[in-house]
Order: structure tokens, then C-alpha cells, then sequence
């Protein structure tokens, strides 16, 4: 590695830490996750993560088993549901640094109890 | 199109852009160029620019008829555009579920519907066109997986039952399988991906696209634009522009951010002021359609909408100052939102009317355990509870439903003209479920002039535009002053069909 590249890459890891800092992250991805930004910012971390970012840890499929709802509702199954199955990127819905609502509002009043909004 | 107009009229038309950016969401403008020494990132056979129902069938029936190397771009990260939440609704002439109910329909029938509703400026040839081939895109979507409800629907403004509807009551039971059928034919499929201009050839021909990826909708964030070649051309499916506040508001300044809207967040315009800057005609854009079936309780489409559009024909619609009917149930959606935004109280403040069936029969329809589950309509076992709740005078209402009935018996609705013969049988009695019901903006009469061919047509020379075409929403004129009920699938799907043969034979 290029001495140029060593201290690129150091400088990076500190503005990783500083803004590490000044954000908050869930309680469950602390302990995977740390600091270390990069593990969700594939993209720079200017830049929203990748969809893919999530489904490093998450398949989608483990997580449309455990939000799946009754026959007569099983389309409101966000992980697997009526308009977009299991396509709808994770960042739709969830924020990792803030909160958000989820993209069914902006129709319907059916609730999740368990989404952080 | 000639070529020296284009950067005249380009370099005007970027000020006027650099102005209205100001006051538009969004971030980036895109700006058409001449595609003159342009470094091109990429080259794809045939380029489609949107993935609801006319780019899906575009994709579709190119790969049909040969095409190797199909690529549909969408700018939100989820692929359906507005068809993915619509009502699933499909109207066709001379269906096989038509015969087995006996219904006597044709293509002249169902064109004749759609001009009375159109006011005298809707486009015959394009209507024809549609109704023409409407079984057969109804066949594209049979045989790409989708499932219908076992009847027929008769839709306002309709003059017969010829409508299909999926059994998720949803557009999306039409995208989704029209999504994987494109994956299965090797279709690329590309979400993020932000159109942001025409690359335009010497002779003002479209030889391709810059397109953004890593777009991420209503956030400012810099994606890489690319250069991309369209070998045989380029298919805009990009819908319409009804969550477009601002310009819709330019058109019909009625239409503030208070009023509902129906659509998808991504249904903006972009693909069609581009368009119109490239130089294609604008047709009807001032004629904005709102929905006489929503709800005010709930956003969107949401479920109200297919529970109201199934139970029209045999319900009565109340204003809850009089007690009594306000108008015919099954007219076209102008008629009835016009209506309904009458319906005032003593002061002039909004006082939706409510839509009464009776429970026997709106049951029928899956919708009526949602709406009635998630407080968005509710269930009353007498008409005085129903008017308590309501608020509506007791005695004129009794009448009121007591003379309907009458209506229901002798098949003759003497006060509004409604064709009853839907609602044969079909008493309004106890119990009932009631829905509230005020208009919300739904689709865009307006759009690109295009030709039975899907080509769009130049405003300087009169021909069209070689390279690109239209389908769909974005396109205008085809529906005049106001689109019946389920006559956007069949269109979006013919013309998305009608653009990837006419490409295809170019």
C-alpha cells in the first residue's frame, strides 16, 4: 500500500470516528457494528447506503417469516407485500439515524406496532 | 425535428427552467444536449424510461418480437410506478367473461362511452385503437400469472359491465407478474435510476438518454450520470404529474397541497416536460381528474376506493345537509366530483357526503372487511343510527331511500337517470356499511401528443420525433376532458404493446 493511499485511508478512519460520534445508531447494531461506518456506507459515506448494505446481517426472507400477518392480511406484510413483494428496499421505511414512516402510510391506516417512528 | 432550433430553443427554454427550478422539489435539472461528441458509457438495444404498465408491456413485446437487449430504467427504488397501487381495474370489449355473462359489448360501444366522457375533444382514433387490442393486452397479463375476481363490473360513465378486476383489487396484481415475466425473458430491470435528458442526434433524431443512478427520490444526493446509447430508441412510460403540486397548481391553481392526491410520490412530470422541451405538443394538461370514490379518511387510493367504485351501482349517494341524493352514482368521475365538492354545510366548509349500501351486498367485494377493520368505514344496524351518526336529517333520508327503492323496482332512476341495471334486486335495507367520500386528484388527461404508432409528434415539423416514443399516462389528448373508469390499463398496455412493435419494425 502506497504511503499516500496509508494516510488517505487514515484520515478517513478519523472523520469516520468523529461522525460516529454525532450520530445515533440502534442499540442492537452497536455491538456489530461499532463505529465503523463503512459497514453500512458502502457507498461513501456521503451517500445513503447501498440496499444491499442491509442484507450483509438481514434476509429478507427470515424477516417476511417474522413480521408475516394473518391470511386475511398477509399482504401488509411489509417485507412481503401486495405492491413490491419482497423488493422494497430496507431505506423506504427505516432509518438507521433518525426515524421514519413507514411507506404504507401515505395510504393506509393500518399500524406496526413495532416500527420505530 | 430540425436541428437549428434545437439550441434557440433549448437555451430559452433552460432560463425558463433555472426559474422554475427555484420553486420545483427537484434537485437536479435535466437539460436535453446534442448528442455531438458525446462520450456514451453504455449502449442498450431498447430503452424504456419508466416500469408501470405501458413500460412493463413495452418490455414485454419487445422481447416478443425480437428484441435481445431490453432495459427498463425507474427513478424510485421501487419498481410498479403508480400501476403498483392502482385499482387493478381493466376494461375490455368483447371478453371471454363478457360472453359467459351475456353481456353484449363491442369496440364501437365501448369508444362511444369514452367520447361521451371525453366532451367533444377526446382523440376517436387513439380510443379505437385501444379498445381494438385491450383483449389482447388483457391476454398479456392472463398469460404473465395474473388473477382476476369471477365477475364484471360496471364502472361510471361505462354503459355496460366490461370491467375486470385483479383479485388483490390492485394494479399490483397486473405489475408484479408483468415484472417477473420481463426477468424471466432477460429483461434489465434498473430502480435509482433518474432520466435526466435526450442525447438528440444531427437530424434531431433521440439516440439515447443521460441517466442518473443511486437516485434517491426527494433527497440530495449525487449519483453518477452516464451516457447511454439506444440502439433502436428510446420508450417514455413515465406517467403522469398529479403529485407534482406546482405543476399541477399551474394548470389548475384549485389544486393546492391540501387537496388529496391518489398517486404515487414519483408521478412528477419530469419525462414529460422533457419531452416538451425536446419539442413535443402538450395536449389538455389543464384537465386534471380527481376520483369520486376516495375517501377523506384515510390517504390515497387506500381502500375506500375499490369498496366505493364495486358498490356504486347499487348504493345511494347522500348529502348529509339535505338527507337526500345529489347525484347519479355511475356518471363519469367529472360529474360526480363536481358534485360532491357541493356538498357544503350552512357555512361552505367541506362536508363530504356519505355512501350508503346495504351490507348483503357490499360484502361481496373484499374490500368491505378492510374498510370496515381499519375505521375507514363503518357498519349500522338501523337508518336512525346511521343518521345520528352522521348528522343527516332522519325523515328526508327514509324518503330519500324509500323512493330510490322504488327506482330499484321499475329499473328508472326519474331523478338522476342512473342505469339501474346493476342495481337490480339489489334493495337499500338494513344493515347498511357507509363509506365518506370527497374527491382526490387522480390522473392526468394531459401530456405528449402521439400518434396511433406511439410516436411523438414535433411541434416545429409536424412529424415525429425519430427514435422516441410514448405510452401511457404521459401521453395526452386520447381521453379528452375526463378518462372513464378503468380505461388507463387497457391504454397504458396497447400503447406500451403498440410503442416496442412500432420500434421493433423501425
Amino acid at each position: 500500500m502506497s504511503k499516500l493511499t496509508t494516510v488517505l485511508a487514515l484520515t478517513f478512519g478519523c472523520l469516520l470516528t468523529l461522525s460516529a460520534q454525532a450520530v445515533e445508531i440502534r442499540d442492537h447494531h452497536k455491538e456489530v457494528i461499532g463505529k465503523d461506518c463503512k459497514t453500512c456506507h458502502d457507498n461513501g459515506i456521503k451517500q445513503f447506503p447501498s440496499d444491499q448494505a442491509c442484507l450483509q446481517c438481514h434476509d429478507v426472507d427470515d424477516l417476511a417469516e417474522q413480521t408475516a400477518r394473518s391470511e386475511e392480511d398477509k399482504w401488509q406484510n411489509p417485507h412481503n407485500n401486495l405492491h413490491y413483494g419482497k423488493e422494497l428496499p430496507c431505506q423506504e421505511c427505516h432509518s438507521e439515524h433518525g426515524t421514519k414512516k413507514p411507506l404504507c402510510s401515505n395510504c393506509h391506516t393500518f399500524k406496526y406496532d413495532k416500527h420505530k417512528e | 425535428m430540425s436541428n437549428k432550433d434545437l439550441l434557440g430553443r433549448r437555451n430559452f427554454i433552460k432560463g425558463f427552467g433555472a426559474a422554475a427550478g427555484v420553486a420545483m422539489a427537484a434537485p437536479a435539472l435535466a437539460v436535453s444536449e446534442k448528442a455531438d461528441g458525446v462520450k456514451w458509457d453504455k449502449e442498450v438495444e431498447v430503452l424504456i424510461i419508466g416500469s408501470g404498465f405501458a413500460g412493463l408491456a413495452a418490455a414485454i413485446e419487445a422481447t416478443r418480437k425480437g428484441a435481445k437487449d431490453v432495459h427498463i430504467f425507474e427513478k424510485m427504488s421501487y419498481f410498479g410506478g403508480n400501476s403498483a397501487i392502482n385499482g387493478g381495474l381493466f376494461a375490455a370489449p368483447g371478453t371471454p367473461m363478457q360472453k359467459q355473462e351475456g353481456v353484449k359489448d363491442s369496440v364501437e360501444i365501448m369508444v362511444a362511452d369514452q367520447l361521451a366522457s371525453g366532451r367533444g375533444i377526446a382523440d376517436e382514433a387513439l380510443l379505437r385503437h385501444v379498445a381494438e387490442h385491450a383483449v389482447e393486452a388483457l391476454q398479456m397479463t392472463l398469460d404473465a400469472g395474473s388473477e382476476y375476481h369471477p365477475y364484471l363490473q360496471q364502472l361510471g360513465g361505462h354503459s355496460v359491465a366490461r370491467t375486470y378486476q385483479t383479485t388483490v383489487s390492485c394494479g399490483a396484481g397486473i405489475t408484479q407478474p408483468l415484472l417477473h415475466e420481463c426477468r424471466k425473458l432477460g429483461v434489465h430491470t434498473h430502480n435509482r435510476s433518474k432520466f435526466e435528458g435526450f442525447l438528440v442526434g444531427d437530424k434531431g433524431e433521440v439516440l439515447g438518454v443521460k441517466m442518473r443512478d443511486n437516485y434517491h427520490f426527494g433527497e440530495d444526493q449525487p449519483g453518477k450520470v452516464s451516457n447511454i446509447r439506444a440502439k433502436r430508441g428510446v420508450i417514455m412510460a413515465t406517467g403522469g404529474f398529479a403529485q407534482n403540486v406546482d405543476l399541477r397548481m399551474a394548470q389548475d391553481p384549485t389544486l393546492t397541497a391540501e387537496v388529496g392526491c391518489t398517486n404515487a410520490p414519483g408521478a412528477t412530470g419530469e419525462g414529460m416536460y422533457e419531452m416538451f422541451r425536446l419539442g413535443a405538443v402538450p395536449v389538455h394538461l389543464a384537465h386534471i381528474q380527481s376520483g369520486p370514490w376516495a375517501s377523506p379518511d384515510e390517504g390515497g387510493f387506500g381502500y375506500v376506493s375499490n369498496y366505493s367504485i364495486y358498490n356504486f351501482p347499487h348504493s345511494v349517494a347522500i348529502d348529509r345537509l339535505t338527507g337526500k341524493r345529489f347525484m347519479n352514482e355511475i356518471a363519469d368521475r367529472k360529474t360526480r366530483a363536481d358534485a360532491e365538492l357541493n356538498c357544503r354545510d350552512a357555512k361552505g366548509n367541506a362536508l363530504p357526503p356519505i355512501l350508503i349500501t346495504s351490507y348483503e351486498d357490499s360484502k361481496k367485494h373484499p374490500n368491505t372487511k378492510k374498510v370496515l377493520k381499519y375505521n375507514v368505514g363503518w357498519k349500522f344496524d338501523s337508518i336512525e343510527e346511521l343518521a345520528k351518526h352522521f348528522d343527516v336529517p332522519l325523515a328526508p333520508l327514509k324518503q330519500q331511500i324509500a323512493e330510490y327503492n322504488d327506482y330499484v323496482k321499475t329499473q328508472n332512476d326519474p331523478q338522476f337517470g342512473k342505469n339501474m341495471t346493476e342495481a337490480k334486486g339489489k334493495y337499500i335495507k338494513a344493515p347498511f356499511t357507509v363509506v365518506r367520500l370527497w374527491p382526490k386528484v387522480h390522473y392526468c388527461q394531459g401530456g405528449v401528443q402521439i400518434n396511433t404508432k406511439a410516436e411523438v409528434k414535433d411541434s416545429f415539423t409536424g412529424q415525429a420525433i425519430p427514435g422516441l416514443y410514448a405510452a401511457g399516462e404521459v401521453c395526452g389528448g386520447i381521453h379528452g376532458v375526463s378518462r372513464l373508469g378503468s380505461c388507463s390499463i387497457p391504454e397504458c398496455m396497447v400503447m406500451g404493446m403498440t410503442a416496442a412493435r412500432s420500434m421493433m419494425k423501425a
